[in-house]
């Protein structure tokens, strides 16, 4: 889906756009509306403000324009930088329903599938990712949750857990063993499964930072039609790697512009922000020094996630290029709050709770620094992120498999 | 193991192609930006020149010389001069590929003083017979020259000129020695930053050779004591900011050290994936255990990084962007500091042989080290950097 040049003046001129629809559309209160937020009250600001960007057409910019994005790569950084610059909420629910699963239906699923799902998801349908089990993290691929071939369908039991967001899922993207018989690769499939089946229980599990998005999905002979299969029977693991390169340019596009545009400018601010003894921490140079080589840090990230989606469509991309800046932007996310930490001193430690509907730097240093590692656990932790760059990207040898 | 770019085992054995460093596929390691084919195919020639040229380096030799008449034979020298004076009128970067391409290699040649930052300097000149005529000898390599500008961490010129007479001292000055002409950054009377050219010789002019540690490069002391000036030898910068376009130039050879100090990174971690594929210890190859690879994932991890803020940095001073300073400041102190780190966590993971002489990583090591020193150290850049945020 490679999308057309654009021209300087035309940016400039969608800058100004953005820039009047922001001044016109962000809400100036959601900060205080969303402190403490119920979990309704969440999900109903959430759908509204999706709404909204989607009448606008920000909602997908990255799908493809046939349903309903299309928009050029220079573009979308000009529209992620200036909805973080005017402190617009982020798009947490419908997160993994505009990014993991539309990048599946788009790499892999059936044209019924995409015409089902797309448009739903434009409407609101809210998707979870089923996939880490209590023994399977970062041995993804040794998941036991197992789906029995039974007359037209599947028979799902197992338990899934970390899917963010389950309580509020109408769809799940589900691995599920169908071969136990062959190595463990090769015998996982790939499913759509509707979250109103019977069979699912689904629990929130309380996380470090106090919320409780993060869920244990409970399947006890959950039935899927055949028709929900993603791709061939036996081949999920492939189907989950090749479009993951996809979805994480496409996240990491909005979250790097997101962290420069919105996290370090507070960081900014904090830093020159006078302490009780009326000194600001910015006169500081040590201070002047973390904050130049974090501004740099990111300013290296941007160009990386950009250079991602580019070189994605192009056609380009290397095979690691998605673990590197998965990787990057987890450990320097983690760096730039532990920082914030820092120069923001006691008070930061009485800020208890950061807005719902808020990104992954909120102003709530702790709670955020806290929440990185959010980010260097799940989705393959930084650990092994470099195995992987080590292996596929380096050609190292692979570590001997210790028999069982 | 050798590090020496010969081909042999060592930090060249990449092809013209790509390498481990790359990012990917068909974007060749440094393939900064949207340069296309031609710089593409520049660094491929590049590239293949330098193996064939480091070959005939003698045996006890750690690292590469490229001789004068070699560089003036690629037409390396009048890259950026216009083609009206035998230049051939393209920009920074393509100087960028080579200089990346002479940091793989870590070769020991003049072209840093000559043709980056003479050419350079010239090129921000005000036009006239004297500087054209320079300007053209460069170019086509008949006259070397080198360019007395600070080389520390402090930017102000360090030479003044009053109604007929230059003086003043600049240290570590790039390929000094051996130049036939120097151009003198320097102060008027009015404040005003200008070039001033002399002649080693000339009479109040000394230049000395300044050995350091990294012998791939050459650096000199310029020494002026109240030498006569000619006016026909001062010159100013083009533009109606002469103090911004002195700035751009400093801002150029910051930038060189980069773009070298990105060449460099990529050499060692190729040769250091190599060696950890084929070393063997605890019965399995050192690159299967996960402390090695992690370490080469992070080298691989900084040198994406280190690459995107180059290419933009590069982008931006070859297209005269008045903002260069900011993005060269990025990639001058992240690439600069990255380069140290790769190379070495190679000597690290070289084990003992990394360490001898014979081995060759301590080449990229002192090189590395000269590269995060010269023209502001990691900490001037960030200062640089921060002063943006502290602005009441």
């Amino acid at each position: 889906m490679t999308t057309p040049a654009i021209s300087t003046a035309d940016l400039a001129e969608f800058r100004a756009e953005v820039r009047r629809w922001c001044r016109a559309e962000v809400p100036s209160d959601w900060r205080r509306t969303q402190a403490g937020a119920s979990d309704d009250e969440f999900v109903r600001f959430q759908q509204e403000w999706f709404q909204r960007l989607r009448t606008a057409g920000f909602a997908v910019p990255h799908w493809p324009a046939e349903w309903g994005g299309g928009m050029p790569v220079a573009q979308q950084v000009v529209l992620y930088q200036e909805l973080a610059a005017h402190d617009a909420p982020r798009l947490v629910l419908g997160f993994v329903s505009i990014h993991h699963a539309a990048s599946t239906l788009l790499a892999a699923g059936t044209d019924e599938q995409r015409r089902r799902h797309l448009p739903a998801i434009l409407d609101g349908e809210i998707w979870v990712q089923g996939f880490s089990e209590p023994e399977a993290g970062s041995d993804l691929a040794s998941l036991r949750t197992t789906a029995r071939r039974e007359g037209d369908g599947f028979v799902v039991d197992g338990q899934k857990l970390w899917a963010s967001g389950a309580a509020h899922a109408d769809w799940c993207l589900l691995l599920a063993r169908t071969d136990p018989a062959v190595p463990k690769r090769r015998g996982i499939s790939y499913f759509l499964m509707d979250m109103r089946s019977p069979g699912i229980d689904v629990r929130p599990v309380r996380n470090a930072a106090g919320e409780s998005h993060f869920c244990e999905i409970f399947l006890n002979g959950v039935v899927i039609p055949a028709e929900n299969l993603v791709g061939p029977v036996d081949q999920g693991w492939q189907v989950a790697q090749s479009t993951l390169s996809a979805e994480r340019g496409m996240t990491m596009l909005e979250l790097a512009e997101r962290l420069g545009n919105a996290g370090f400018r507070w960081l900014v601010e904090t830093c020159r922000t006078p302490g009780p003894g009326g000194g600001r921490p910015v006169d500081d140079p040590r201070v002047l020094d973390r904050l130049a080589e974090l501004d740099t840090e990111i300013a290296g990230l941007r160009a990386l996630c950009r250079g991602l989606v580019e070189r994605h469509e192009a056609g380009t991309a290397g095979p690691v290029e998605a673990s590197v800046v998965k990787l990057y932007y987890s450990e320097l996310l983690q760096r730039t709050m532990d920082f914030a930490v820092e120069v923001a001193g006691l008070p930061a430690h009485a800020e208890l709770r950061k807005p719902a509907s808020s990104g992954w730097e909120s102003g709530a240093w702790v709670l955020d620094f806290i929440g990185s590692w959010e980010w260097t656990i799940p989705g393959g932790t930084s650990e092994i992120q470099r195995t992987i760059i080590g292996e596929r990207g380096l050609g190292l040898p692979r570590e001997p498999v210790v028999s069982s | 193991m050798s590090a020496r770019p010969d081909g042999q085992g060592g930090a060249g054995s990449a092809d013209g192609s790509g390498g481990v460093g790359g990012s990917g596929g068909a974007a060749g390691p440094g393939d900064l930006g949207d340069l296309g084919e031609l710089h593409r195919e520049l660094r491929a020639v590049a590239r293949d020149l330098l193996r064939r040229n480091a070959a005939k380096a003698g045996p006890d030799q750690t690292y590469a010389t490229v001789d004068w008449s070699l560089l003036a034979d690629t037409g390396w020298l009048g890259l950026e001069a216009p083609e009206e004076l035998d230049g051939a009128g393209v920009t920074f970067a393509e100087v960028a590929v080579v200089l990346h391409e002479l940091g793989r290699a870590a070769a020991s040649t003049p072209y840093l003083g000559s043709a980056v930052l003479g050419v350079g300097a010239l090129r921000l000149l005000e036009a006239g017979p004297g500087r054209d005529e320079l300007l053209r000898a460069a170019a086509v390599g008949s006259q070397r020259l080198a360019v007395a500008l600070p080389t520390g961490d402090d930017d102000t010129a360090a030479f003044r000129l009053d109604a007929h007479r230059v003086s003043g001292q600049a240290d570590f000055v790039p390929d000094a020695a051996g130049a036939d002409q120097v151009l003198l950054l320097a102060v008027d009377p009015d404040g005003l930053p200008v070039v001033v050219r002399v002649r080693p010789g000339d009479p109040g002019v000394t230049v000395t050779d300044r050995p350091v540690l990294d012998e791939t490069r050459g650096l000199g002391t310029v020494v002026v004591d109240g030498a006569p000036v000619d006016p026909a030898s001062v010159w100013r910068f083009a533009g109606d900011d002469p103090a911004a376009a002195a700035r751009r130039l400093r801002d150029r050879a910051a930038l060189a050290m980069a773009c070298d100090g990105l060449g460099l990174a990529e050499a060692m971690l190729e040769t250091t994936v190599e060696y950890a594929g084929t070393r063997r210890q605890f019965g399995r190859p050192i690159g299967s255990f996960q402390a090695v690879k992690h370490a080469c994932a992070d080298m691989f991890v900084q040198i994406a990084v280190g690459r995107e803020l180059l290419g933009e940095a590069v982008r931006s001073v070859a297209a005269d962007d008045p903002d260069a300073g900011i993005a060269v400041s990025r990639a001058k102190s992240y690439v600069c500091v990255a380069a140290v780190d790769i190379v070495g966590a190679a000597m690290q993971l070289h084990g003992g042989i990394g360490y001898t002489w014979e081995g060759g990583v301590h080449v990229y090591l002192k090189r590395a080290l000269l590269n995060r020193s010269l023209f502001g150290a990691p900490a001037a850049h960030r200062a640089r950097l921060g002063a943006r945020f502290a602005a009441p």
